[in-house]
Formats: structure tokens, C-alpha cells, sequence
């Protein structure tokens, strides 16, 4: 097992202002290690500006953005500290795979017989002498991870990571990710892919314009954000709904079917308890839960609101 | 030294370091030899009472500049443009390191280029000189010898002075731009300014001073290595200003 120091990346009052647009507006969250942390929010909410000043990339205009309480750039051993896939461009077209292993190896100190090692892990073990260039979106990809983690570093930022891979690759970055995170590393990594921020993240930081939304574990952000709801079927619709009435729940029937109810704000016992009583049979009762897309989107369209 | 070995792999790599390089050395030797060729036809009506034979062999550096100052924008220009300046400055932060690393290899690149363009445009000069019956250069005479290593020292700086201009405009084409603008367009229109401002700019405009240095016969008050420093001292500032520009620029 692998062990590293842990360190956490910190955002202290950042603010990043372009003329009069404010990109980031006064974030401040803790990404911590041993955890897949999800970095959400639409496009232009400042994700990326945020990531780019961690990297010590963007200055940020007040505010900090710290990796283990220092900027990046006052650390002693960069790439051990932090291994970064901003976009899949980050490598010279005509370079080969090898030799940019090689070039950011050397630039760490570190061994060269991690490159070929790296290519192997990421799925590119055979396609090491051919130039960049040619590689498909997928393949500029896993190189882009596998330029992060040559250093070995203690924390991992990625950029929508999972942008053209396959299914595979999805199923092999998700895996790869709580992997690192299970080493004790402190992932960071934004998406777009909403599912796939589910099945990946443990914890979620999610922004819209520049703001921070909310920064809790995932399960909790989804029960915090989604009104429980119960689907129920039954053949004698018109006498449950009627018996759901004079109960005092809110009811509805869904018109896509002929035998669905919609029930709001109670737990599925409550639905069963009243379905016995009024002596109505039952073909389905099942709790449904909001997916993380439909908080997402609900969240940040009352938020446009607002604004 | 770690990130010095990881800059040369990166420029090593890049197939266009090696065109640019041999191109500066072709192109060097071919425009002086062109520049003899036309002596040939009439020397002897025209021969100038200083001709220079050794000077006269560096004629093709005018246009292997442009090409060795290409090969030095290079190192950051194609970072840019590819991206790659993203990982770079990931794993090397601290950006004034990145910055005197670039200019340490691109400096010995250039070192490499030069000598090479040098002798090879000397030995080709002074033979064709031997054969068309011209006088050639005394090559144990000190102002010869001077004139070779000012050469060799004008080329270096001026990949260096690229590097620099290549880190402020991010840019090939920008950067190529600043170099036929300094390196050509104002030396020739220099001559045309009127009075004491062409007078000053024929002799202090810095490649202008720079390329006196490797003449035996100099121009103006500037000789020798004074014109060469003239060269340094510019493409010291440029090389400040490109340190400016990378720490206070995002990236």
C-alpha cells in the first residue's frame, strides 16, 4: 500500500477579477486527503480559473490558494507535491510519448524507468514512440494522467478527466481515481458528466458564479437538495388516490401511465400503510431519490434566478 | 541540473531544433558565399580600399540570425501554442528558473550552431575568395580571430535575445516580427534618418553594433568587442523584461 504525506489543498478568500468580471468570487473550501473530492458547477463558474490557481498558473487578484498551507511555487518538491491534468493539450504534438514522460521525469528527479512503467499503467504501453499528435482525444488523455502521477505526488488535480475516453477508459479513470484517493492522496477532479461525478465523488465541492454552493459529502448534498418522493402503481387508482386525500398526502397521478401515483414529502411505509387500509392492491412502491443531475440543475437555475 | 536535463530532452525531441539549426548553418554559408560571388564579377573596378576578407565571410549571418533567433523563440513559443507551458510551469513553478534553464540550453544549442555556421562559412568564404584571386583573410592576424569568436558570440546572443522576445510575445509569429523589425528593418532604414539620429542609430542600434563587431574594419567609433557588448547589454534587458512579463503574466 501506498503511503504519502497527506496534504490538503485550501482556497482562502480567492478572488480572481478580469477587468470588471469577477471569475472567482471570494471561495473558501478545503480539499482533503483519502477522498475523491468533485469539483462542480456550469460553464464559466470558475472552475477552471480556481484549479489554474492552485497551480500557481493564475495569480489570484486577493486571496489564497494554498497545496499543504504554501503556494505551489514555495515548495520544495513541486511534483511531488501535486501532479495536474489541466486539459489534454498540455504536451507538444510532435513530441513522443516517451520522451515527454521522459522530460517532466527528468524535471522531478525522478527515475526514468517510471516511464515506461507509467505508459503501461495507463493503457499506453505500446504506443510510447509515437508522437502525441496522433493520439486520439482518449489516448492524449491517459497520457495527460499519467504526466500527473509520474512524481508520485501526494495530491491530483484533474480537469474533466473523463472528456473523450470510453466506456472503458470512464469505468478505468473512475477506478484509478478512488484508487489514488484510497492511497491516501487528495484527489480533485471536475466533471461535467453528472453520473459519472456520482458513482466517482465522495465529496463535493460545487460553485456557480464564482460562489461557493455548497462543500459536503455527496450523499448528504443530494438528501439536502431533494424533496423524497414515492412512485406507487396500483390497479384501482382513482380509490387511492382518494384514500391518499382524506389522509392529508399530497398526491398526484402520472399522466404517462394508466396505474402510476406520484406521491410528495412521505416515506414509502406511510404510502403501503395507507394502500392497505383503503384496501387498494399495490403492483409497485418505490422511493425515488433526485439524481445529482437533477439537484445540479435545480440548484443552479434558482440560482440564475436569484442573480 | 535536473530541470536543465529535462529542457534538453524537451528540445532535443522537436524535430524543428535540428531544421532550424542546420538551416542557420546552410543559410549562413550559402548567403556569403552569394555575397562573394558578386564580388567576383567586378573586384577589380570596385574592390573598396578597406576590403575586409574576414568580415566579408559573414556576410550570410544577417539571414542565419533570423533563423538561429527563430530556434531560441521556439523554446517558449511552441509551449504556448501547444499547451505543453501548462505542464512545464506545473512541475516547474518557479518561473525564473524555468527561464534561465531555457536560456541555458538554448544558449549551447546555439553555441554548437554558431561554430559550426562560422567555420563552415569561413572555410567556404576564404576558398572561394583563394579561387576567384581575391585577397583572403590572415587568420593568425589577432582582428581575424577576433572577428570569428565576435560571430560566434553575435549568434549565440541573438538565439538568447529570441528566447526573451519569445517569453513576451508567447508567439512565433510575434516573435519573429520583433527579430526581422530589429534585426533587419531598422538597420536598414537607419542610414535614412536624418542627421545625428541616423548617425546614432548606425552605430549604437544593437545588432547593428553587434554586427560591426565581426568585421576587422568596424564601423564608426564602435569596434570589436564594444559592438558586441553593445548586443549583450540589449539582449540583457530584453532577457529582464521577459522575466518580468513570465512573473507577473498568468500563464
Amino acid at each position: 500500500m501506498h503511503t504519502t504525506n497527506p496534504v490538503t489543498l485550501q482556497a482562502h478568500a480567492l478572488q480572481k477579477r478580469y477587468g470588471h468580471l469577477t471569475a472567482v468570487d471570494g471561495l473558501s473550501f478545503t480539499v482533503r486527503p483519502g477522498v475523491v473530492t468533485g469539483f462542480l458547477g456550469p460553464n464559466g463558474a470558475g472552475k477552471s480559473t480556481t484549479l489554474r490557481m492552485f497551480l500557481g498558473l493564475d495569480r489570484p487578484t486577493s486571496g489564497a490558494a494554498t497545496v499543504g498551507g504554501l503556494r505551489l511555487a514555495e515548495t520544495p518538491h513541486p511534483m511531488r507535491v501535486v501532479g495536474a491534468m489541466l486539459d489534454a493539450r498540455g504536451v507538444h504534438p510532435r513530441r513522443t510519448a516517451a520522451d515527454h514522460l521522459a522530460a517532466v521525469a527528468r524535471a522531478g528527479g525522478v527515475s526514468r524507468t517510471r516511464v515506461p512503467e507509467m505508459l503501461e499503467r495507463v493503457g499506453l504501453g505500446g504506443v510510447g514512440n509515437r508522437p502525441a499528435g496522433d493520439f486520439s482525444l482518449g489516448m492524449k488523455q491517459r497520457l495527460g494522467i499519467a504526466t500527473a502521477l509520474i512524481g508520485d505526488p501526494a495530491v491530483v488535480i484533474f480537469d474533466e478527466p473523463l472528456n473523450g475516453l470510453d466506456p472503458e477508459g470512464i469505468r478505468w479513470a473512475r477506478s484509478l481515481m478512488r484508487d489514488l484517493a484510497a492511497e491516501g492522496r487528495t484527489v480533485l477532479f471536475s466533471s461535467h458528466l453528472m453520473g459519472e461525478m456520482e458513482l466517482t465523488a465522495d465529496h463535493l465541492v460545487v460553485i456557480h458564479h464564482g460562489r461557493l454552493l455548497a462543500d459536503q459529502p455527496l450523499a448528504a448534498f443530494i438528501a439536502d437538495h431533494t424533496t423524497e418522493h414515492v412512485r406507487a402503481r396500483t390497479p384501482d387508482r382513482p380509490g387511492l388516490l382518494d384514500a391518499l386525500a382524506r389522509a392529508g398526502v399530497q398526491a398526484t397521478a402520472d399522466t404517462a401511465s394508466a396505474d402510476g401515483i406520484d406521491v410528495e414529502g412521505v416515506a414509502t411505509d406511510h404510502v403501503g400503510r395507507i394502500a392497505a387500509t383503503a384496501g387498494a392492491e399495490l403492483s409497485e412502491l418505490t422511493a425515488v431519490r433526485d439524481s445529482l443531475e437533477d439537484v445540479f440543475l435545480t440548484m443552479t437555475s434558482t440560482q440564475k434566478e436569484a442573480a | 541540473m535536473d530541470l536543465l536535463a529535462s529542457e534538453w530532452i524537451k528540445t532535443r525531441s522537436i524535430r524543428t531544433t535540428w531544421v532550424l539549426a542546420a538551416g542557420t548553418v546552410l543559410v549562413t554559408v550559402v548567403v556569403s558565399l552569394l555575397g562573394i560571388s558578386g564580388l567576383q564579377a567586378d573586384w577589380q573596378a570596385d574592390l573598396p580600399a578597406d576590403f575586409d576578407p574576414t568580415g566579408v565571410s559573414f556576410k550570410g549571418i544577417l539571414v542565419g540570425q533570423i533563423l538561429v533567433a527563430t530556434l531560441g523563440a521556439q523554446a517558449f513559443t511552441s509551449e504556448y501554442a501547444t499547451g505543453q507551458i501548462v505542464t512545464s510551469l506545473t512541475i516547474a513553478p518557479r518561473r525564473a528558473i524555468l527561464l534561465v534553464t531555457k536560456l541555458g540550453v538554448t544558449a549551447l544549442v546555439a553555441l554548437a550552431t554558431a561554430v559550426l555556421a562560422v567555420v563552415c562559412s569561413l572555410g567556404a568564404s576564404q576558398a572561394a575568395l583563394a579561387a576567384a584571386g581575391l585577397p583572403t583573410a590572415d587568420l593568425t592576424d589577432a582582428d581575424s580571430v577576433r572577428a570569428v569568436l565576435c560571430a560566434i558570440g553575435y549568434l549565440v546572443l541573438t538565439a538568447v535575445l529570441g528566447v526573451a522576445l519569445g517569453a513576451i510575445t508567447r508567439s512565433s509569429s510575434g516573435a519573429l516580427a520583433v527579430v526581422v523589425t530589429v534585426a533587419l528593418l531598422v538597420p536598414a532604414l537607419a542610414p535614412g534618418l536624418p542627421g545625428a539620429l541616423g548617425e546614432l542609430a548606425g552605430t549604437y542600434w544593437p545588432t547593428t553594433a553587434g554586427q560591426a563587431s565581426y568585421t576587422t574594419t568596424g564601423t564608426g567609433v564602435l569596434t570589436g568587442p564594444a559592438g558586441l557588448a553593445v548586443m549583450a547589454v540589449f539582449t540583457l534587458w530584453t532577457t529582464l523584461a521577459a522575466h518580468i512579463t513570465l512573473r507577473t503574466r498568468d500563464a
